[in-house]
């Protein structure tokens, strides 16, 4: 049977103009402009949101510390030849999120990683994920109102709105009638 | 303004609000049903939004009226027959496939643009901030409605000849969203709402390009606007009878 999955794309997610994008989780999506629609449903309800990048998630190349380790890092690159650039993402904890900590311009995936690593430290990082630029997608600065702006000001979504002294309770604390 | 003013404009905007509600209504049936999870979070959120907008307008209906903004939402919704709704009969209509809700949602979007455009610029102030505030939100429900008509229209033979079974269906109802109501055009000629004649030029001309481009064909001819907003399918008496299940349990009791 066919799997009729729709692709993952990794969610990052930018809570101040002044923090760095952090990883939110992942959304399913057919494409790149749904996952963007998606990502926003599914992680920006309530919470504060300037910005928002998606990335399909078989397109980040991810290398760990213990892997580090293990394995020789691509050389440093000799020139400038065709080199693209690769936002660098770094988790720090266990039960920490990537954070965006910055790019690197290198020919390949793996060149990026290897620069990635020899450019921001090891020092406290466990994971490091990069992936090209040019295929995340995001929202721009003029959509922030419409996409996020509504979300700060919806008190008739949170339970508390409905003073729910609910119902049930009342029947419950009633006497009980005679048949 | 005018006493009789005050009263054609709440009639207008419960209209509006029933509409929205209806339609939320509708949209919460598919909560846990959409064919996909991230797609069943967008679909509730849509419903959530447009359950907001309703309490907004008949919020503003009760203001009109001199009655509590607290009380009058909850009576208009949990203690008003099927009979005396006038939602327009597409928003009542059961959910169908989901070609049929995603198509509905947008001609339902669509609208909403257009008018809250136009309402913005009221002359009555409460009415305009409402608009201008709802309509960002709106603009947010026809990107991802939208979105999606395009793909299911454009997606394969069998999402196009479900896009276009529901558009058959929907677009002469679809009509009835801009139908001259009553006093519609006292309350036009006052500056209170804008004209509906030129609201439904503007909503054909924009959903024409969306749904020409879908490669969806808007229905032969020009189906006339269908009967007023008091009348209904059999299909709202069920929708609100299941609403007001529980309010009806025990009348004016807090919950």
């Amino acid at each position: 049977m066919r799997d009729t999955q729709w692709p993952r794309f990794q969610v990052f997610h930018q809570e101040h103009p002044d923090r760095p994008h952090t990883n939110a989780g992942a959304v399913h999506a057919p494409d790149a402009e749904l996952a963007l629609q998606n990502a926003r449903d599914v992680f920006v309800r309530r919470p504060d949101c300037v910005s928002l990048w998606v990335v399909p998630a078989d397109q980040i190349l991810s290398l760990t510390a213990e892997e580090i380790e293990h394995t020789d890092l691509p050389p440093a690159p000799a020139g400038n030849g065709d080199s693209q650039r690769y936002l660098v993402f770094i988790k720090r904890t266990q039960v920490g999120s990537h954070e965006h900590v910055g790019a690197v311009a290198a020919a390949s995936g793996p060149a990026a990683l290897g620069e990635a690593v020899r450019r921001f430290g090891t020092a406290d990082a466990l994971v490091w994920w990069v992936v090209s630029e040019s295929l995340i997608e995001r929202t721009e600065a003029a959509e922030v109102g419409s996409l996020f702006g509504p979300a700060k000001d919806k008190p008739y979504r949170d339970q508390a709105f409905y003073h729910t002294t609910t119902l049930m309770r009342q029947i419950r604390g009633r006497p009980k009638q005679e048949p | 303004m005018k006493a009789e003013h005050r009263e054609s404009l709440a009639n207008y905007l419960t209209a509006l609000g029933d509409d929205e509600l209806i339609l939320a209504h509708r949209g919460s049936e598919w909560a846990g049903h959409a064919p996909i999870l991230e797609e069943d979070i967008a679909f509730a959120n849509l419903a959530l939004d447009e359950l907001g907008h309703a309490s907004t307008w008949y919020r503003l209906a009760a203001e009109l009226l001199n009655e509590d903004p607290e009380r009058h939402p909850d009576a208009l919704v949990f203690a008003r027959p099927a009979s005396e709704f006038r939602n327009v009969r597409m928003v009542e209509l059961p959910n169908g496939d989901w070609a049929f809700s995603m198509l509905r949602q947008y001609l339902f979007d669509a609208s909403e643009q257009i008018r809250l455009s136009a309402l913005a610029s009221s002359q009555y102030p409460g009415l305009a901030q409402a608009a201008a505030k709802i309509r960002t939100e709106e603009l947010y429900h026809l990107r991802h409605t939208s979105a999606w008509v395009r793909r299911l229209g454009l997606g394969t033979q069998q999402s196009n000849r479900k896009m276009q079974a529901a558009l058959d269906l929907l677009y002469p109802d679809a009509l009835q969203l801009f139908a001259e109501s009553a006093s519609e055009l006292e309350l036009a000629q006052a500056g209170f709402v804008p004209q509906p004649d030129g609201l439904l030029v503007s909503w054909k001309s924009y959903v024409r390009q969306d749904l020409t481009a879908s490669q969806l064909r808007i229905p032969d001819g020009e189906p006339s606007a269908p009967a007023g907003r008091s009348e209904h399918t059999p299909h709202l008496e069920r929708l609100v009878a299941d609403m007001q299940q529980v309010a009806r349990l025990e009348a004016g009791v807090d919950w």
